[in-house]
């Protein structure tokens, strides 16, 4: 039971994160990032490489991530994104071009660094065992805390800083922003550099203990997809709570149904489904049409 | 009872003309048959394309085709290999199955909207892989190997369809097969576009609240749609399935659904032969940077993104962008 | 004079709002009668459970004694009590004679499959959906706009676009949601001339919901007057213009403009 629960809360807070970054992708300017489990395979090459590959500290590596992804989401945003919608406020418009984005930044990883699974070595070494109730590694607890606090931190952010302030108007009413003298275009992009960046922020993170390869971008953004719509899209406290709860149904259904395999996910998809049919807004989203 | 005009019977007779005469002739003279599987698959994915396009068309943007794909592949293969079904009856079955699969996830999904339903969508077919992996009559992910090529259909005692297994080049056969197909399946499409079925999707996809408003029952004809175009889904991939002999759960994978949504983009949302035209370019064109190796994808990928800059509307909107506007 | 639309104790919740109180009123054959009130009285709300755009927590909607509120919007619009939008809510990318012939789903004789095979009946519908469409583009005055594609027509137009799709169905009772909302005077005369000539010469009762007091002065039979959810007049227009009550609901919201 411990277990579960430890496995859960460790899962979910990594959901959490990939969840909000594209969750504030979609408030900010209703984008669909199909690219964003890319995104977080960067991230995590580029920590490989920082830290795995050149031996500078892990927190480089990770600082690395942060900054390489917030100005690749930048200019993304800037020289792709923007353009796109201020042509044309079709959704479809913005889904092809995330789509394209996808295998564009799947090429690129596959140029750059290879289709091979890539591990760094452990940051920390040892195991907490609690009576053999509770076992888990230490490098787990510390990649736990660090993601909790990165998602305490982001949450302060956005409530308290000029920025944070400025694109949750933008999120709520961009006319409205507009009108109140936020620069729109600005804080697009900023916002979605910081949504690129969570996902580059959790692919450093994860790279110490699962690794990263090319291959893992795709179920990324499909698990990012359904955190979003358990909790609502668009809304920070939906992209948390779907992410813990995704995380918590996998580490259930891990522990209870592990030797039916895939059995778990399908029981997960079939569940949102019959959710989603009840609630389609999802548990904190906002009614629409 | 077709009404056509000058230039669509001469763009008809060209069509049918590249299709069953040039293609095959060229071939032919040039002695290239694996052209044939190529162009084959071309009209199988354009014809699962179809059902997507159609699917936008009552305003969903529908990533789930591959889903519907699986299905139909499964289908067939099993009545085939398990049942010793004939190819040709399982086809339909196939489809139909797929039509059916669709009435009863459509109900909860398609009252969803815009990315809500693109999300949703997309996972399901992760879901159907998933399926195809942990049922046993799916054999997961050995799959099903070794289904026979489809046998002689024929009706009292008249030969329609001679055994592929007989043929020196079964590939020329399961040629024409799709290619008939195709014609059916976009003649049908543009009758249906053409038709008052497809006044009314017009209608929901620009207000569905409006379109209530005057009477139109569009939880119904959101239902025959997405049937419709999941039929197209499962007919494409059943003969898939007979093609290859095989169906395995990462036949049709989350990536193929992508596919043929960007079939339909790249062609053009508002043409009905727009997912005909994408398919066909997509599938040369990656065909054609084969050569530049590790930069096929990263070419190709930089290609699509220029062209949805430059052409937010689709390729056949270069020629037809005067006569309809196609702001939503 | 009889009772062709009922509305009884009809209520509306939401959470622990209550929207509208215990509503109720008749509107009877081929009249023209309006329901008014301040910004928040529970107008849209009432609008939209008359339409079964909204289900109502209490009381029901009846017409000719069957009941038509809860249910699906376009088994009300079969019933022949069909809804106006404001001027958004329209078919932007058809032409004002598309636009026309689609919403005429309801006179549609043929099957869905028999348009698609083509059948004889298919041909007769489109045949007269055609000349339907004609006659009620120019009994609407719109000829000059018939072949403009909505989403490049001026505002004024859109409304009028509106009530055309309503129109088509060939309704019994059209519920026009604010007609009149932000339109200068001339306008609104030409409005107010246009939905007389509706109820006249289509004989098709009207119910509209609306907010500038001129126009609807000028243009109802009778009048329902809400404020807060609650139902506090009814009468015709010059009952209402002395009605205590009234001018105290108007009176007291000082960001309404009065038009009495």
């Amino acid at each position: 039971m411990e277990q579960i629960l430890a496995n859960g809360i460790y899962l979910g807070s990594q959901y959490a994160m990939i969840a909000l970054g594209l969750t504030l992708i979609f408030a900010l300017m209703n984008v669909l990032n199909f690219a964003h489990g890319q995104m977080y395979v960067l991230g995590g090459f580029v920590t490989y490489t920082f830290y795995g590959q050149m031996g500078f500290p892990f927190v480089v590596g990770l600082l690395m991530s942060c900054v390489t992804l917030f100005v690749l989401g930048a200019l993304i945003e800037k020289f792709l994104f923007g353009p796109v919608i201020k042509r044309s406020s079709r959704e479809e418009s913005t889904m092809l071009l995330a789509a394209g984005l996808a295998f564009f930044l799947d090429a690129v990883i596959l140029l750059v660094f290879g289709e091979k699974q890539r591990g760094v070595p452990k940051i920390v070494d040892g195991v907490f065992n609690w009576d053999f109730r509770l076992i888990m590694p230490y490098d787990r607890i510390l990649i736990c805390v660090l993601a909790i606090i990165s998602i305490v931190g982001f949450i302060l952010f956005m409530q308290y800083t000029k920025t944070g302030r400025a694109l949750r108007a933008l999120a709520q009413d961009r006319t409205a922003a507009q009108l109140m003298g936020v620069n729109v275009d600005r804080y697009s992009m900023i916002g979605f550099a910081l949504g690129a960046m969570l996902a580059g922020l959790v692919g450093g993170l994860l790279v110490t203990i699962t690794g990263i390869n090319l291959g893992m971008g795709g179920p990324t953004s499909i698990k990012a997809f359904m955190m979003v719509m358990i909790g609502g899209a668009g809304v920070i406290s939906g992209a948390i709570a779907g992410g813990i709860i995704l995380g918590f149904l996998e580490a259930i259904g891990l522990a209870v149904l592990y030797q039916y395999g895939d059995i778990t996910y399908l029981l997960i998809f079939v569940s949102l489904m019959i959710f989603l049919a009840f609630r389609p807004q999802g548990l904190m989203g906002k009614p629409w049409g | 009872m077709l009404k056509l005009s000058l230039t669509q019977w001469i763009g008809a007779g060209v069509f049918f003309a590249a299709v069953f005469v040039v293609a095959p002739v060229t071939i032919a003279v040039l002695g290239r048959t694996d052209l044939f599987y190529t162009l084959t698959s071309v009209g199988l994915l354009a014809i699962a394309s179809a059902g997507v396009w159609l699917t936008f068309y009552i305003g969903r943007i529908n990533i789930g085709q591959g889903a519907f794909a699986l299905l139909g592949a499964y289908v067939s293969a099993i009545l085939v290999t398990k049942a010793g079904m004939s190819f040709w009856i399982s086809l339909p079955i196939a489809g139909l199955f797929a039509a059916f699969v669709a009435v009863l996830i459509g109900l909860p999904i398609l009252r969803l909207k815009g990315v809500y339903f693109a999300m949703i969508t997309l996972v399901l077919t992760q879901v159907f892989t998933l399926t195809a992996l942990a049922l046993p009559i799916t054999n997961g992910a050995k799959g099903i190997t070794s289904i026979p090529l489809p046998g002689e259909l024929s009706v009292l005692g008249l030969t329609l369809i001679p055994d592929f297994a007989t043929l020196d080049n079964p590939r020329q056969a399961f040629y024409y097969t799709t290619a008939v197909l195709m014609v059916l399946t976009f003649a049908a499409m543009y009758r249906l576009v053409n038709s008052r079925l497809g006044h009314l999707c017009r209608s929901m996809q620009q207000n569905e609240e409006l379109a209530s408003s005057i009477g139109v029952n569009i939880a119904y004809i959101r239902i025959v749609i997405y049937a419709i175009a999941s039929f197209f889904g499962g007919v494409g991939g059943a003969m898939f399935g007979s093609i290859a002999q095989s169906v395995y759960p990462s036949s049709f994978q989350v990536a193929d659904s992508v596919n043929f949504m960007l079939n339909c983009f790249l062609g053009g949302l508002g043409y009905v032969f727009g997912p005909m035209l994408g398919t066909f370019v997509l599938y040369f064109g990656w065909d054609l940077l084969f050569e530049f190796g590790k930069y096929q994808m990263l070419i190709y990928s930089s290609v699509l993104i220029f062209l949805i800059l430059v052409l937010p509307n689709g390729l056949l909107s270069l020629r037809l962008s005067k006569k309809r506007g196609q702001d939503k | 004079m009889s009772a062709l639309l009922e509305i009884n104790h009809v209520t509306k919740k939401f959470g622990g709002l209550t929207a509208n109180n215990d509503i109720t009123f008749s509107v009877h054959e081929n009249e023209i009668l309006s329901v008014i009130g301040p910004n928040g009285a529970g107008k849209s709300t009432l609008f939209k459970m008359i339409s079964s755009f909204l289900p109502t927590t209490n009381g029901e909607v009846l017409f000719k004694g069957e009941r038509i509120s809860n249910l699906r919007p376009h088994i009300v619009a079969r019933k022949g009590i069909v809804r106006t939008f404001q001027e958004t809510t329209i078919f932007k990318s058809m032409t004002v004679r598309e636009s026309i012939i689609v919403a005429q789903h309801l006179r549609a004789k043929a099957s869905l499959a028999g348009y698609f095979w083509g059948t004889k009946t298919a041909h007769e519908d489109v045949e007269s959906f055609g000349h339907y469409a004609d006659d009620l583009i120019e009994f609407l005055g719109m000829s000059e706009i018939a072949g403009e594609q909505a989403s490049n027509l001026p505002q004024g137009n859109l409304r009028a676009l509106g009530i055309a799709i309503g129109l088509a169905t060939d309704p019994k009772v059209l519920l026009l949601d604010e007609p009149f909302a932000g339109m200068n005077h001339d306008e609104t005369m030409s409005m107010v001339d246009l939905v007389r000539k509706v109820r006249d010469e289509r004989e098709v009762t009207v119910l509209l919901v609306e907010h500038d007091m001129s126009a609807v002065m000028k243009i109802s039979d009778r009048i329902v007057v809400l404020n807060f959810g609650e139902m506090i007049a009814e009468g015709t227009p010059l009952e209402i213009q002395n009605d205590e009550r009234v001018i105290e609901a108007y009176l007291g919201s000082a960001d309404d403009e009065i038009g009495i």
